[in-house]
């Protein structure tokens, strides 16, 4: 799979597979690609050229019943701001169809702790807040793949750790999850599948069983050094 | 086609949540409309000027140019905080974000110009009672000719850095068709002509609106993705 914005190759042959139920984490350093490869998963955006399929629907054909098995986090919210997270979840749920919408945003608020909340603007919520609304949001419609896109981005150590316990609660319900990050402890604690995406191409994937974490740490911390010496930050 | 008409349903209903609490788009649109035609109406001289002569022309130049502050609004809303990804992972068809956001559109600039309507009668001295159900039909028409393709057009505005200029650039020149039927018909009616020796120009404004909405159909798709 290759996406290209002009010269730039943000994806460059990218091939994968990964089975129900399995949880890959994407490393990489900024620029190499992971948005835009969860947004091809996603059918946000169109490969340039090559494949793929997710939930058995090819993401090129664009078809809305492909959008009721997946869920997205990504690094915005996409909520509105001066809705309250009823509002929001109820809208999202009938946009999904949901029958009976209240009674699904209801649920997915008390699941991610928001209850007291639930008839508060949005705009007067915090970063970490906003991602588990952001959560609740993706998993309105109880989608069996989830992508995540830099979901720890912001939150400070309390909403890491319930956003980590809620992702293995999702895991454990046989949810796949394709998830990027930068927290490599996060990252590595969660995950089947460990991949390293650098320049638009995978220079890793492994099962989690196969990765020494030392070695692995290492090729991360080299990638991003490379990464940062070819954008010119930090060059003498 | 009952989760469609659901979708465009939940559209409508979340754009009038939101204008409920924020009220920024109806406000900002009538007191712009408003000030269009006061300074017209300081400006022009209407002791020499009949008003039924120049008074279409400026009715329509506070709809138009009001209304387009309410079509950049409607995309900027989606813009905001990635909403409109939101909406493109919902199983809906392009179409039915097109048709929500259209006749949110509609509705509100027809609320501003129901506000408006009284006001121009007042300032310009003019009946507008003896005509209203046809000037309804004539402002229906070119509202929903300006809606259909302004809300196209701030769909792909609204992911430039200068989309305030880039959707009055890219609006005005293709409405003037529109914009020539309805001010053509507005003069016509407040002359007392009836709305049936018009037909001619009810047929190009309602083929133009047809034309518009068409041509968004199948192009929103391309519009909306990444």
């Amino acid at each position: 799979m290759r996406k290209a914005f002009g010269v730039l190759k943000a994806v460059d042959g990218i091939d994968f597979e990964l089975k129900q139920g399995e949880f890959l984490t994407v490393f990489g350093p900024n620029g190499a690609g992971k948005t835009t490869l969860i947004k091809i998963l996603s059918g946000l955006t169109q490969p340039t050229s090559g494949a793929a399929k997710v939930a058995g629907f090819d993401v090129t054909e664009g078809n809305p019943e492909m959008r009721k098995e997946i869920g997205v986090i990504s690094h915005s919210t996409a909520l509105y701001a001066d809705l309250t997270p009823l509002e929001n979840l109820m809208f999202f749920a009938r946009m999904h169809g949901l029958s009976q919408p209240e009674d699904h945003a209801l649920k997915v608020i008390d699941e991610v702790g928001l209850s007291q909340r639930r008839n508060d603007r949005v705009r007067t919520f915090s970063r970490g807040m906003l991602q588990r609304l952001s959560i609740a949001r993706a998993i309105l419609h109880d989608p069996k793949i989830l992508f995540l896109d830099e979901p720890f981005t912001g939150l400070d150590l309390h909403a890491s750790n319930v956003l980590k316990e809620y992702l293995k609660r999702l895991h454990d319900r046989q949810r796949t999850i394709v998830m990027t990050t930068h927290d490599i402890s996060c990252g590595l604690e969660m995950c089947n599948k460990v991949a390293l995406q650098v320049r638009g191409k995978f220079a890793f994937l492994e099962n989690i069983e196969d990765v020494d974490r030392d070695q692995f740490e290492s090729l991360y911390f080299d990638a991003v050094r490379d990464n940062q010496f070819v954008m010119g930050i930090g060059a003498n | 086609m009952n989760l469609y008409l659901n979708q465009i349903a939940a559209i409508v209903w979340k754009d009038f949540v939101t204008e409920l609490k924020t009220r920024e788009l109806l406000s900002a649109m009538f007191i712009f409309a408003l000030l269009v035609i006061l300074i017209f109406i300081f400006s022009i001289n209407l002791s020499i000027v009949k008003a039924s002569e120049v008074g279409p022309g400026i009715l329509w130049v506070a709809f138009l140019f009001a209304g387009t502050i309410g079509l950049n609004r409607s995309f900027m809303l989606e813009k905001e905080n990635g909403c409109l990804m939101g909406l493109m992972l919902v199983p809906a068809d392009r179409t039915a974000i097109y048709f929500g956001k259209l006749i949110s559109n509609l509705i509100f600039l027809s609320i501003m110009e129901l506000f408006i309507l009284p006001l121009f009668m007042i300032f310009f001295n003019i009946d507008l009672l003896e005509h209203l159900g046809s000037l309804l039909v004539v402002v229906f028409l070119g509202t929903l000719g300006f809606c259909a393709l302004g809300t196209l057009l701030s769909s792909l505005s609204s992911n430039l850095k200068t989309r305030e200029i880039m959707l009055p650039i890219l609006l005005y020149p293709l409405l003037i068709p529109i914009v020539i039927g309805v001010v053509r018909m507005t003069g016509q009616l407040l002359e007392g002509v009836p709305l049936l020796n018009m037909m001619k120009w009810i047929g190009l404004t309602a083929s133009f609106d047809i034309i518009y909405i068409g041509v968004s159909i199948m192009t929103i798709d391309h519009i909306l993705e990444e």
